[in-house]
């Protein structure tokens, strides 16, 4: 028995209930209209990366979901189903001590891959999963890469930035703020070359 | 009673003068695009360009669009964002004949302008706009009184990089149309860096791999056929990931490079897998022109807005995201 949670960019996550337990499978679809190659090239890659990366990250201190189970030839991963509700859903109703505290949590979180050389590569509030006891779990590690350089870590805080700024733009101060608080509670002084080059990026490709 | 909006469009390398009236007809859209003899475009050049062609440009869009200059209700600009040069020059023009008329002036963002036009034509109500050209890589959607820029190129522009690769193997300018043509004759695909951050890409070292399969002696066609099929997968997927991310039902493809037909059929791919209704802006509505300037000047006119000729300078930065949007 299953069921369509999300019909994701380039994923379908289905929920599945198996050995008296909920799960996740999550299948990469093909796309009809790109080059076969890279359709291929890119299904086999990400679900291999993410595999590796939901274990690695674990072992840094992050909360993910565990994996059991992966084919490549049929781009499909079984993982733990975890409960709870999109930061980004919750944000919308959260009160904004909550919010910005859980923000924090956030931005600790990716201090902690950045500090294991890990960038998540698409940190958005709708890949942190808010489970019950506000506890963070973060998801989706398809675009995630380890021997992460400053630069790479840069890009991460700023796709965080811009994450808020188009989908939380009310409390986008706020809530940049309050993760960037959690991020260097846990790199300190190392996290400064990354929140520069961060304000860098965000320069490139614009009129200057 | 029908208002008649001259809109200028003055950015770059082109120059555009169109007559739209309060009703969204396109009465005329006359443009003239700078074609250096060699390399890429110079501001200075661009802006001569303009202040050289504009008033006959002007003229003959006032002519075919059937109406006299004393009919024009409003003169619209493009005050940004774009080269200094370029935009001085046209926003000269238009404040010249805004106090030579006696009538109001309006500034126009010109990457706004360029999702409303799109708007315009498909009648779609709140698009994911892919806007791509020589200047702009970006994914747009309305959200909050603003469009925001959900997604958009690290480095260079994708028409930047079609253009500089095109000059690289030796194809004049502008490269991008002689890129697709080329592609169609290619058959061996090359893997070139694909490079997507979150809703971000990046196409510089892409550009710098495909150099190195030229030297390498790699067929003109098959690097074109690579460069487009890598290219253009990158912003499907940019363009899947905000329609995934916001729940809009509509994607536009808007901006110069909308005239290439395989990214057209990519992205109408991408849209269908999404259940979400596809437009690409038509040809002569897709590049940088005055038409569009036009129509963005009336949906401001009516909301209000007007700016005074003193407060009117140019705002070569101005983000797509930082204007409030009052007539949505």
């Amino acid at each position: 028995m299953k069921q369509v949670l999300a019909k994701g960019a380039e994923s379908v996550i289905y929920k599945m209930d198996q050995w008296g337990d909920p799960y996740v499978l999550k299948w990469r679809q093909s796309k009809p209209y790109l080059l076969p190659d890279i359709d291929m090239q890119l299904r086999k890659s990400r679900t291999s990366r993410e595999c590796k990366m939901l274990t690695a990250a674990r072992a840094l201190g992050v909360p993910t979901p565990a994996v059991y189970f992966v084919d490549l030839n049929k781009y499909t991963i079984l993982m733990d189903f975890i409960p709870g509700i999109q930061l980004k859903e919750l944000a919308e109703k959260a009160s904004q001590s909550v919010l910005l505290s859980l923000s924090r949590d956030f931005g600790k979180l990716i201090a902690l891959l950045h500090e294991g050389n890990i960038v998540h590569g698409d940190p958005t509030t709708s890949n942190v999963i808010v489970s019950n006891n506000s506890r963070l779990w973060i998801v989706d590690f398809g675009l995630s890469e380890s021997n992460a350089t400053v630069e790479m870590k840069g890009v991460d805080l700023h796709l965080i930035h811009r994450a808020l700024e188009t989908t939380h733009w009310e409390v986008q101060e706020k809530m940049l703020e309050a993760t960037l608080e959690g991020y260097i509670g846990v790199l300190g002084s190392s996290a400064e070359p990354i929140l520069s080059r961060m304000k860098e990026i965000r320069e490139r490709g614009r009129y200057h | 009673m029908t208002l008649y909006c001259l809109g200028i469009e003055g950015t770059a390398h082109s120059f555009g003068a169109g007559i739209v009236t309060s009703e969204g007809k396109v009465l005329s859209n006359e443009w003239d695009m700078l074609k250096p003899a060699q390399g890429g475009i110079h501001p200075r050049e661009a802006s001569r360009h303009h202040s050289e062609l504009g008033p006959g440009l002007i003229k003959d869009s006032v002519q075919k669009a059937g109406i006299h200059f004393k009919d024009i209700n409003l003169v619209a600009f493009s005050r940004g964002p774009g080269l200094g040069p370029c935009l001085r020059t046209t926003a000269t023009i238009a404040r010249t004949l805004s106090l030579k008329l006696a009538v109001p002036l309006v500034d126009v963002n010109h990457c706004v302008a360029h999702i409303e036009i799109g708007c315009l034509e498909s009648r779609f109500n709140d698009p994911v706009t892919v806007y791509v050209s020589g200047g702009n890589t970006q994914v747009i959607a309305f959200a909050g009184g603003r469009f925001r820029t959900f997604g958009e190129t690290l480095d260079i522009a994708i028409g930047n990089m079609l253009d500089v690769l095109a000059r690289e193997l030796g194809m004049p300018f502008p490269g991008g149309p002689i890129v697709e043509r080329e592609a169609k004759k290619g058959s061996n695909f090359y893997d070139l860096p694909y490079s997507v951050k979150g809703m971000d890409l990046s196409y510089s070292g892409m550009l710098t791999a495909a150099k190195k399969l030229h030297s390498e002696g790699v067929s003109i066609s098959d690097i074109c056929y690579s460069v487009q099929e890598t290219s253009f997968g990158m912003l499907a997927e940019i363009a899947e990931r905000a329609i995934a991310h916001t729940k809009k039902n509509e994607l536009l493809l808007t901006g110069g490079v909308a005239r290439n037909n395989r990214l057209t059929e990519i992205l109408s791919g991408v849209a269908k897998r999404h259940e979400a209704t596809f437009h690409r802006v038509s040809p002569s509505l897709a590049g940088d022109q005055g038409a569009m300037i036009a129509w963005n000047g009336i949906l401001q006119y009516k909301s209000g807005r007007r700016i005074k000729v003193e407060d009117s300078h140019v705002l070569p930065k101005w983000r797509t995201d930082d204007q409030d949007i009052l007539w949505r």
